[in-house]
Order: C-alpha cells, then structure tokens, then sequence
C-alpha cells in the first residue's frame, strides 16, 4: 500500500522493495520526527531543486543518510545501545566499537539530523532553537552543530545515548557540551583527550609522547566503551574496521581522478553528502554510501568521457574547505557565480602529501592516533593547510574560497592564518569566507553571495588575462 | 597601604629593571595567563618570568582583528593584539614566550606567534584537558622539554638544588597568598577585593623575593587594621579571565554595594591554594602540583572538580550570591554557566548571576543594571 513519502523516498534512491520492507520502520520513526503528509510538497520540491537527482548515485546518498536517520531515531526502541560521538572525529575508536557488536548503533547524529532533517526536509531551525533553549543560546558563537544534538535530544526525536565518545582532542566545545548532555541526562563520557601542541610549521613531525597520549586515551575509551555497553572490542576489530573503511579510500581516490577533469563532473553539493557520511556513519548509513559511491563513479565516469560537468569547461577552479551540512543553497553558492570546485577537505587528504606514520606502535589506540596525527587535521592547524597547498597543484587551482566555521574555534583559528600562508605558498587568491555550515539563518547564500560573486569576478578576469 | 604602593612603586621600574638585568646577561622569559607554566623552572635557571595578564582595552582587539577572526575569548584577542602591536612592553623585552597550550583559544595565540610574530622566539608544551596518569605523564613531558629549552637558552644547567631554591621562593609566595585569602573569611578583614587583585597581578611581574617581602609587609598592615564599612551582600566572583586593566566587574560590583570575598578565576589569579614538595623528584613533584593538585579550570573534561571547588567557596566564604564573568565566546565556561546555577543552589541555596563581556564600554550600562537588580535580591 502506498504512503504519503513513497515519492519523495523513491526521489532519495529508494526501491519500492525497500520502501515496503521499511515501511513500519519509516513510520514509526517519520512519526517521532514529526514528518508527515504535508512535508512531503516541500520536501520533494527542495531536493529535486538543490540536488542532480539526474544522478542515481546521488539519490543513494540521499537515502543512505536518511536510513542511517531511521536506524538512529529507532535505535533504543530495537534494543540496541547507543553510542554518540562528536563531529568531527577520530572515527577509528568508533569503528571498533562498531565492528565487535551488532547490538551497538554508533553515529554522529547531529551530523544527521542536519543531513535529513536540513537537507532533504528543510525542518532544522525548530531543532536548533530546542537546543538554543536548552543550555546552548544564541549570540556565543556556540556550536550549531551541538545545538541540533541538543535539541534533538530534548525533542525526543532521537535516543538519550548510553554513551557519549567526547572528541577532547580538537574542540572544546564538544567535550564540554557532552558534560551538559551528562547534566541533563546522566550520560556516561568516555573523553578521548589530546592535545593539539603543535608548533607552527612543525608538521609532517611529531613527537612520539603525542601519539601514546592520544593513543593510551583511545584504549581507555575503549575499555570504558566495553564495560558500559557490556561488550568485548573484538581483537581484529581494528583490521576489520581498516578493511571497511578501505572501499571508501579507494572510490575516494577514483573520485579524485575523476574531479581533475575540466569541466568537473559533479557538484560539491553532492560531494559533501558524500564526504560527510563517512566521517558520521559507522553503519549502515556509509555502507549504502560507499555502494552509492560507486553508481555515483560509474556515472561520472560517462560524464567525463561525453565533457559534462558541473560547472562550464574553463571555469575558473577553486578548493571549497567543506559544504553546508544543512542547506546546499550555501555549497552551491560558488558554483552559482561560475567556480568549479575541484577540492574539498575530505579530497585533500587524497590529494594532500602522503606522510606516512612514524614509530612503531602495537596497540590499536596507538596505531589510530599515529596515523592521525600524520594525517595533520588533529595534528595542529598548519598540518591541514599543507595539505590545501599540495592539493592546489594536483587539482590545478585558480584559487581557494575558504570558508571557516564562525562558531567552531579549531576552524576558526584558520581565518586569517591560511589566507597568509596560502596566498604566500601559491601565490593563488584566497577568499577567507565567514559562514556556519550546519545553520544557514545567519549565514544564508544571499548573505555572502556578494563577497563570493566579487571573488569569482577577479578569478574569471585574471583567467582570461592570462589565456 | 604601604605594601601596596610599594608594589606599584616597583612596578613601574620594572621594565627599566628589566632591561638593566638582560644587560647583565639574563634572560626573560614571557608566558600567557593560566597557571600552567612552572615559574621554578624559569628561576631556577636564573631567568626572569613575565606573564602576560593585561587586557580590557578595546581598541587593542581591533589590533588583534588583523590576525584572527572576532569569535575568540577577547582577553586572548587582546593577547595577539598586544603580541602584534607591540603596545604591551612587556612582549617587546621578552627573549623566549613559552606558551602552555590549554584549549584553542589559545592555540589561536600560539598560531599567531608561530605565523605572523616567527621573529619572537616561542616555545609551546601541551595541557591536557582530563586528570589521569597518562595526562599528568604528558604534562610532566612537556615540561622536561620546556627544562630543557630554558637550559639551552640561558646555558644554566637546572639542577636540583637550583629547583628546590625555587620552588622553596614560590611555596613561601603561595603560602602568603593562602594566608591571605583565609583571612578574607573573617568579616572583619581591612583590605579589598581589589587590593588582593592588585597583589595577584603584580606577582605576575613583579620580582619574586621583593613580591614575597611586599606580601609579608601586607600581611602585617592588614592584620591590626579597622575594619570596613561596607557590610554589603559577600560576593564570590568566578569566570576565565580576571586581566590587569579589566577592572569594569569589580568597579561595579564594589559601587553598587557588594564585597568580592574570593575570587576564582583560571587566568589572571594565581593558583596558591596548593605548594610542590620538596623532596624527591622535583620535576615529578612540579607536574603532580601544577597539573594534577590544582583545581582545574573550566575547560577540563568534566569540569565537576571546579564546579565542587566553587561550592566549597561559596561556603567557606560565606558568600550570599556568586556572580559569574563570562568573556564572550569562551565557550566551555558558557556552557557550564547554563547548569553550574542548578548545583549551586541545589547545594547551597544560593543564587547566581551571569554577566558578559567582550571589554567593550558599551555593555556597561547593562552589566550595571544586572548587578545592581542582583545586589538589591540579596538585601532583601
């Protein structure tokens, strides 16, 4: 029997199979979310006007996020434990806990609800306002990622976790928030503690105390994560999770081939759907995703061979630090005014210089924490603009359109300092863009269209001149 | 007050003593406010330690704008400002700024002295952010590496018995602050929140044995005089930051009729409650009291040490309201000024008030008006 979302399911690449296999599922959950009937015009109108749903690898995203949001919104009444962790994240811990039980739902729901609930129904702002009202206020520069966590939570839309993962080592806000989440709540929080004390200019280098800090902070989690859940991490879960996570390494490096091309076969948009999932999902959500990834490379694949892109071949190619996470008019803002963008954050850690890890290390949290800190995001801040530097030659840029988290200090440290070192390392312009890209309501597209649009005007005007 | 005007007679030759003691050969070594930089060391290799604690000046964020984005706590705003316009003397004289990293306002100020200032020569050693061995090991690290680092610059070898001396110089400074502050329980104390600010402030600058003789002058002044006047509301008053210059929530809380009776603050006031020992292994003695014995500040995971530590005040000082100093955008102690009003009263009885800053002239007016209405509920 059909239903009010068929449609708009079907538009986020679900089969009618599934549909009718879920159909309980996608009611009960739909009902807690307070989706109904009347969403649906909307919610149809708005994916199939921000979305290239001409793609089916696009759609599959669209309905891996919002599977993982079922599985989410339902995960305590099913009986399994719940497990939050902060975005973003040092995933591995997650993955291990993930991949030693089948009873433990394991996710950055914020990052999902912001993903459905923002970008396929355009129903995020009574969320975060819940969260405004309850400890996280407007006006602080607060995190509005934390503030839909927060006000999910409250509205009873998602589960009070059985155990929080705090991601101690890069902001201060999430740890902190999660402490609110335990004054609420009574939440246990396993902190993953580290310190990012890098000197400027000292990566690719480390010392080794940072990696058995880091490291010995992970094996604790880990083993407060196996008392509190009552499970036992598997002694190959690092393997395993290694083995999972491989699939998407390798689609993401297909990817990076295939975003060197002039014009570039798809939007960012579509590629933050892409890339956040896999820094969110521990589940289901990224192995539909990866599936996705792979339709989604195929068709880009026949994009590039007949010259179709995105944006216009020639246009001038900027790297876009990260997409809106709740509202892809922002994302697409920069194609809007004639930029391709070839790089992202997530693509430049492909298209980054391959530091490989240092030292030897035997216990898995030593072995994450090494690997991480060579990979430079939770490493110091001029480790992740290396990266941006390299990836600048490999994906021929004309310039970076950096927008940097307001609310989010690890991000916003970057304000100025990349625009230096960037413009001074490349010699390519640097637009240091102010946005928050989990709330659009100060933030909107037509707030920052002018400052982009200006940008690319110098871009499409220094292009031509040297042509 | 005589102790007090000898601290600001010698506070302002300072910087010419200073500059008299690098011609001799030392060295100065600047470090940012927060409690976490061992000044025993720093001694002990007979350097001087300057902490960097003014702030409240407006115009110096609008410096500061140069080089980082608003939405970071002003008093570290103010740091990079200062850092970059060189308006504070006290970073142009400095020969080494050792920067303990403890959350990413910090970090902010660290970049900047990495990216923009590289001719300042910097040193950075990481605070850990939860109280655990591992934590206090890394602690314990980074001021081995920091040891290290000022044996390099000043070519003194910090041996033990350098240490011990040190630490003796500054157990007996804590000592006197502790001393002090319990006498701030009595009702009848003479002396100001100010004047304790004041003292805390200068020992931030000041050199250590001339700060411990004005300390003990203070002591003895204090101990014979008459009481105030003021019997107003006792206030215990909490926050980040409490800079040199950033007097605007002490002026108004002592105007509209309040008496500060403590202060707690991770920035800006020096943690004396605790002394290192003596024996044994001085460095792991230094890491165990800075890191591990010191109340934390309100950026540790979970913060519930602090949260007790400021109950325990509210009761030991028998304060009638505690009046928590939010800097704008520090948002860890944001965050805890959401729930802290539950436990306080739940475990005290007591109300709480939070006012904001941003050092920003405008907001006096309305930061008055709150405490002014919270003054008049505790009279009541």
């Amino acid at each position: 029997m059909a239903n009010y979302y068929d449609g708009l399911l079907r538009l986020c690449g679900f089969e009618d199979e599934d549909i009718g296999e879920e159909r309980p599922r996608i009611d009960a959950s739909f009902e807690r979310l307070g989706i109904g009937p009347e969403d649906m015009e909307t919610a149809e109108s708005w994916v199939s006007q921000n979305h290239d749903i001409s793609l089916q690898g696009v759609r599959k995203l669209l309905g891996a996020w919002l599977k993982e949001l079922i599985d989410l919104v339902l995960a305590k009444d099913e009986g399994k434990k719940v497990v939050y962790f902060g975005f973003p994240s040092i995933l591995g811990p997650g993955l291990m806990i993930s991949a030693s039980s089948n009873d433990v739902f394991l996710s950055a729901p914020d990052m999902v609800l912001d993903h459905t609930m923002g970008h396929i129904f355009n129903k995020l702002t009574p969320i975060l306002e819940e969260g405004e009202k309850n400890g996280l206020p407007p006006g602080h520069a607060l995190c509005s990622l934390w503030q839909a966590k927060i006000g999910g939570t409250v509205k009873g839309m998602i589960p009070v976790p059985d155990l929080a993962l705090a991601s101690s080592y890069y902001c201060d806000m999430g740890s902190k928030a999660d402490d609110l989440v335990t004054a609420l709540y009574g939440v246990p929080i396993a902190y993953i503690d580290g310190v990012m004390d890098s000197k400027w200019g000292e990566f690719p280098d480390y010392l080794p105390e940072r990696v058995r800090y880091l490291g010995g902070q992970i094996n604790q989690a880990l083993k407060m994560a196996e008392k509190v859940l009552d499970i036992k991490i598997a002694s190959d879960a690092w393997e395993k999770s290694q083995q999972d996570s491989q699939a998407f390494i390798n689609n993401l490096l297909k990817l990076l081939e295939l975003m060197k091309a002039d014009p570039v076969p798809v939007s960012i948009v579509e590629l933050e759907l892409l890339e956040a999932l896999s820094g969110t999902s521990t589940g289901r959500g990224i192995q539909e995703g990866i599936k996705a990834m792979e339709i989604l490379i195929q068709e880009l694949e026949e994009r590039f061979k007949a010259s179709v892109g995105a944006t216009e071949r020639g246009a001038p190619r900027v790297m876009t630090w990260v997409g809106h996470c709740t509202d892809p008019r922002v994302t697409r803002l920069v194609e809007d005014v004639g930029l391709a963008v070839p790089l992202t954050l997530t693509l430049s850690w492909v298209a980054g210089p391959t530091v490989e890890p240092k030292g030897n290390y035997t216990t898995p949290g030593e072995i994450i924490a090494n690997s991480e800190l060579a990979m430079g995001m939770y490493h110091g801040t001029d480790g992740a603009i290396k990266a941006f530097e390299t990836g600048a030659k490999v994906m021929k840029l004309d310039g970076f359109s950096m927008n940097y988290l307001y609310n989010c200090r690890p991000d916003a440290t970057l304000s100025h300092t990349t625009k230096k070192y960037l413009e001074e390392k490349t010699g390519l312009p640097v637009l240091s863009l102010e946005i928050d890209c989990f709330d659009s309501r100060t933030y909107s597209a037509a707030s920052l269209r002018t400052k982009v649009e200006t940008f690319a005007e110098m871009l499409k005007a220094t292009k031509k001149s040297a042509t | 007050m005589k102790s007090l005007d000898k601290l600001d007679s010698h506070l302002k030759t300072r910087l010419r003593d200073l500059s008299k003691a690098k011609e001799q050969g030392r060295k100065v070594i600047g470090y940012p406010a927060g409690g976490y930089l061992p000044e025993e060391l720093v001694l002990a290799c007979d350097a001087i330690p300057i902490c960097f604690i003014q702030a409240g000046d407006n115009a110096v964020l609008r410096d500061a704008g140069n080089y980082v984005c608003r939405w970071f706590d002003p008093f570290w705003r103010s740091q990079i400002g200062y850092l970059t316009s060189r308006k504070d003397p006290y970073y142009e004289i400095v020969d080494l700024i050792a920067i303990p990293i403890t959350d990413n306002h910090v970090r902010a100020f660290s970049n900047t002295a990495g990216c923009y200032t590289p001719e300042v020569q910097s040193f950075v050693f990481g605070v850990p952010h939860v109280k655990d061995k591992l934590a206090l090991d890394y602690y314990l690290q980074g001021i081995n590496r920091l040891k290290k680092k000022l044996e390099e610059l000043t070519g003194i070898e910090i041996t033990d018995s350098r240490i011990r001396r040190s630490i003796e110089l500054c157990n007996r400074e804590r000592e006197l602050f502790r001393e002090i502050s319990i006498m701030r329980k009595s009702e009848n104390f003479a002396a100001t929140s100010k004047d304790f600010v004041a003292l805390n402030h200068g020992s931030f600058l000041a050199d250590k044995e001339t700060m411990i003789d004005i300390l003990e002058s203070f002591i003895k002044e204090f101990k014979g005089s008459p009481p105030l006047s003021n019997n107003g509301p006792r206030i215990l008053l909490t926050g980040p930051t409490l800079a040199q210059g950033d007097s605007k929530v002490m002026d108004i809380i002592e105007d509209t009729g309040g008496v500060i009776v403590m202060e707690e603050f991770a920035e800006g006031i020096r943690p004396y409650w605790g002394e290192v020992k003596t024996e044994g292994d001085l460095m792991a003695n230094l890491a165990e009291s800075y890191f591990m014995e010191r109340v934390c500040p309100g950026w540790f995971r979970p913060g519930t040490e602090r949260l007790d530590f400021l109950v325990k005040l509210a009761r030991d000082y028998s304060a009638a309201g505690l009046i928590w100093y939010q800097l704008m955008y520090r948002e860890s102690y944001k965050v805890e000024s959401y729930f802290f009003p539950d436990k306080l009263k739940k475990e005290t009885g007591l109300p709480m008030l939070v006012v904001e800053s941003e050092y920003d002239a405008k907001e006096t007016g309305r930061m008055k008006t709150r405490i002014e209405t919270f003054m008049e509920m505790l009279t009541r």
